[in-house]
């Protein structure tokens, strides 16, 4: 590791230490440096345990965590809880891709077309301050609370990042570019599939992934208000049950699942943007 | 530039046009009932609410609760998120004992984790500040860290050439060097503090502009719903337009 | 290598073009079984709603050609929106959000009864204090605070009128939101002086001794109160009346079926599937009878005590807000 003083950003070098074990499990720590963090996290895996098992948190509500990951593994053998992940997951998925395909296409549109900009962008600027949770209310009088509901509103909140940045993007394209597709007498729509969407790509794959944070978030929350279905409604649903192990192992399986999507986030960014190159 | 100016006031022009065009056409659509007024209603009556509420002053108490609640969790996210950023940017130890940590908290949808808190915490003002710091600080402890690790090396050498102390390395070469990517995850923290801020409003069922929302949804009070719903979107505007201002005078080198 | 990037690009807006229509098509659409006419029906996940479940189990609405299709929402608060949107045809939910509804112009009626209170034996609920609080009556409650689960809703309502009707200024109490599953740790912690827990919260809160039930609001402010119905909107009512009839024909043989089976190993059984809560724990409650018509006037009279509590603005004529069938 030739960087490993680079790590040490302001030159605080690997101290040497003494051949105790102590010092050698120290060393080996620094060598490997997520060990302590990995030991942090089992420490304060234990302390859940033992704060429930002990009786040091009186509630029905703290569950040990052995329990938990129990509710996991029957959760994932009796198969609830990947249909229910599958449910979120799909209304995720379709409220991402809508939010995001009308928001890129509308900032292509917006950044090429100065008229439609004057006469949208005032319209998208005055909805765009109103957080999520905050539309749930009104709208569930319109949309009800089936999956209409719950897609429109995380379309909505991934509609803003994307939309915002490939308009961002298209305003950041060099003039040359353009000016050199009008030389070549290239035709508008051309131009804006052959030039002005590459050029804008990068910018467009950062608003992407602001909104595939903010997509399983929304999805939730409106799961959460408006209940009936997914994952987010599971949860309120075992804690009115009382069955917070039950909940916690949602929780959890949430966790790793917005893990995951992020990877395949920028496994797809990287696959279809290679020049983006990191 | 001369030329830009009439550009401006035909873009301005136009802009306001059609936002007078969409609320006239939402008028008569509650007026001619092509919606129905009881949940749709006209937005001069939305209008008239909101004046009401805006002029009796009943107003004052929920954005009061929001902004507080906001702006202490948003301030101690903000805080946190460059601390452990920069110490994770600079100190290894640090960054391996914290990594795991970071990483399997910060995807859990943050909305998950109220019932769990409202239990350590109690339902009250400390368990919305937490819900707001949990919802900002990842997004700016990621953006620190980053930044700090994007920083030139040349620049880190000169300091070390200097023999600078290591606390004026950080203060005077490493944040400012990372401010702008510090900014860029405050950005983000922020609308999500805001989103979190009002859900947790809804669920601690308090005061706040959140709580009034639901509550005036609970009790059909469409009107003062969408009254309130407008008061919180200019809180949301204020927010994002005072934070571009905070980022051009802290970090005027970025332009714009 | 730049025609290769370009047809990546087209595909990909090309799958994001088709996926985006697919997601459109694919957004709900009601399909009717061939045969039943579906209903979809809001329920709340508690002991209430178990006479609907035990007529779908006996096949009772089936045989009357309904499909009962139930969404649950936890605590019920958005069952009447869920109505008003048309993802509903019918709805479970409390007297005073139907008040509500109705004073804010929002054609709502009452199908067919559901919940009620006519005997303190079975009115589990109760006003539950920390045993060593000290605190008996409303008037001890001045100065503190109240856990409930909803302000300015039912449970809120008669937790103030109980305040006033034990000497208490229900001005002077503070109303804590608190969800009915946390209202014991809420208690434990001292977050709250009192909470009105409800079922079945409120049997395995006062086994444990350090717990007190000191009051039942429901049954000592309004003894036979009409908790709960059925509601549906006058649209519906007046473009299917027979659906209605059918759908109360076939409640009613389940609310008799519920009432003689109250207790039994079979109808705890109903209850854990939609509740998701473990039978021993149901073993606990006492289960109310239900009753067999909505009851106008208790209707009236939790309307008068909205107004004096200030949830209503004045007074609703509940008469023509009730079905025919319902009575």
């Amino acid at each position: 590791m030739s960087n490993a003083a680079n790590d040490s950003l302001t030159g605080n070098a690997l101290r040497p230490h003494a051949a105790t074990a102590w010092g050698r499990l120290a060393a080996r720590m620094q060598a490997t440096p997520r060990l302590s963090g990995f030991v942090l996290v089992a420490a304060l895996l234990c302390l859940w345990e033992a704060s429930a098992r002990l009786g040091w948190v009186n509630s029905q509500n703290w569950p040990p965590v052995s329990l938990v990951l129990v509710a996991v593994a029957q959760g994932i053998a009796s198969g609830e809880l990947a249909s229910l992940l599958l449910s979120t997951l799909r209304r995720m998925a379709s409220g991402y891709v809508l939010g995001c395909g009308i928001g890129v296409a509308l900032g292509l549109l917006l950044g090429t077309n100065r008229w439609l900009r004057y006469v949208l962008k005032p319209i998208i600027e005055v909805i765009r301050p109103i957080p999520a949770p905050a539309i749930v209310p009104p709208l569930i009088l319109f949309l009800g609370v089936d999956d209409a509901l719950k897609i429109f509103v995380v379309s909505l909140a991934c509609f803003f990042p994307a939309f915002l940045n490939t308009l961002a993007g298209v305003e950041t394209i060099d003039d040359v570019l353009l000016q050199t597709a009008r030389t070549f007498r290239v035709g508008a729509r051309r131009t804006l599939f052959q030039v002005v969407f590459p050029a804008t790509l990068p910018m467009i794959a950062a608003g992407l992934r602001v909104a595939t944070g903010i997509a399983l978030v929304v999805t939730v929350i409106s799961e959460m208000i408006a209940g009936s279905s997914g994952i987010g409604y599971y949860i309120i649903q075992m804690q009115y049950a009382m069955k917070p192990e039950a909940m916690y192992a949602a929780v959890l399986l949430l966790a790793v699942t917005g893990y995951l999507v992020n990877r395949v986030f920028l496994v797809v960014e990287q696959r279809f943007i290679p020049w983006l190159g990191k | 530039m001369r030329k830009l100016l009439p550009e401006s006031w035909v873009a301005r022009g136009v802009g306001l046009a059609s936002l007078i065009t969409v609320l006239l056409l939402w008028e008569m659509a509650a007026r001619y009932r092509l919606v129905n007024p009881v949940l749709v209603p006209a937005p001069s009556m939305i209008f008239d609410t909101l004046v009401a509420i805006l002029t009796s002053g009943e107003f004052l108490a929920p954005l009061a609760h929001t902004v507080l609640l906001f702006l202490a969790g948003y301030g101690i996210a903000c805080l946190l998120g460059i601390t452990l950023g920069m110490w994770m940017g600079c100190s290894r130890a640090a960054y391996g004992l914290l990594e795991p940590l970071v990483e399997l908290l910060r995807p859990i949808p943050k909305s998950a984790l109220v019932p769990a808190l409202f239990l350590f915490l109690g339902i009250g003002k400390a368990t919305m500040v937490t819900v707001v710091v949990f919802a900002a600080v990842f997004p700016v402890l990621i953006n620190t860290f980053q930044g700090v690790r994007g920083i030139d090396p040349v620049l880190l050498d000169t300091a070390r050439t200097f023999q600078c102390s290591r606390w004026r390395t950080v203060m005077q070469v490493i944040l400012p060097a990372s401010l702008p990517s510090i900014f860029a995850g405050m950005k983000v923290g922020l609308s999500l503090g805001v989103v979190l801020v009002v859900l947790a409003e809804m669920l601690a069922g308090e005061n706040g502009l959140g709580f009034v929302i639901l509550d005036s949804q609970r009790a059909f009070q469409v009107r003062e719903m969408y009254a309130w719903v407008v008061i919180l979107a200019a809180l949301g505007a204020s927010l994002s337009l005072a934070f571009d201002k905070i980022e051009q005078r802290a970090v005027p080198w970025r332009g714009n | 290598m730049n025609s290769q990037r370009r047809t990546w690009i087209k595909r990909g807006l090309a799958a994001l073009g088709a996926a985006a229509f697919a997601t459109a098509l694919a957004l709900p659409q009601q399909t009717m079984a061939a045969d039943l006419q579906k209903v979809r029906v809001s329920i709340i996940p508690i002991n209430d709603v178990t006479p609907l479940f035990a007529a779908m189990k006996q096949g009772y609405f089936a045989e009357e050609g309904l499909e009962i299709d139930t969404t649950p929402s936890a605590g019920g608060a958005t069952g009447i929106p869920g109505l008003i949107a048309g993802s509903f045809d019918i709805v479970y939910g409390n007297v005073v959000s139907m008040l509500l509804a109705a004073q804010q112009g929002i054609d709502i009626r009452v199908a067919a009864p559901g919940t009620k209170i006519d005997t303190p034996e079975f009115d589990m609920s109760a006003m539950v204090v920390r045993a060593d609080s000290g605190i008996k009556t409303g008037r001890d409650l001045e100065g503190k605070s109240v856990g409930v689960n909803t302000r300015n809703n039912v449970i809120w309502l008669y937790a103030r009128a109980w305040i006033k009707a034990t000497g208490g200024d229900p001005d002077r109490v503070t109303y804590r939101e608190v969800p009915h599953p946390q209202m014991e740790d809420a208690l434990r912690q001292k977050q709250v002086d009192a909470g009105y827990m409800v079922i079945p919260y409120v049997a395995i809160a006062t086994q444990k001794p350090e717990f007190q039930a000191i009051a039942h609001p429901y049954s000592k402010v309004q003894l036979g109160v009409d908790v709960g119905q059925y509601l549906t909107t006058a649209k519906f009512l007046s473009d299917k009346p027979e659906t209605v009839t059918k759908f109360v024909r076939a409640l009613r043989r389940g609310i008799e079926w519920y009432n003689a089976n109250r207790g039994t190993d079979d109808l705890l059984k109903i209850v854990s599937g939609f509740t998701r809560l473990d039978v021993e724990v149901l073993r606990k409650v006492k289960m109310s009878p239900a009753p067999l018509k909505v009851d106008p006037p208790q209707i009236e009279t939790t309307m008068k005590l909205m107004i004096e509590h200030r949830l209503l603005r004045g007074p609703i004529d509940v008469k023509p807000l009730i079905a025919a069938q319902a009575l």
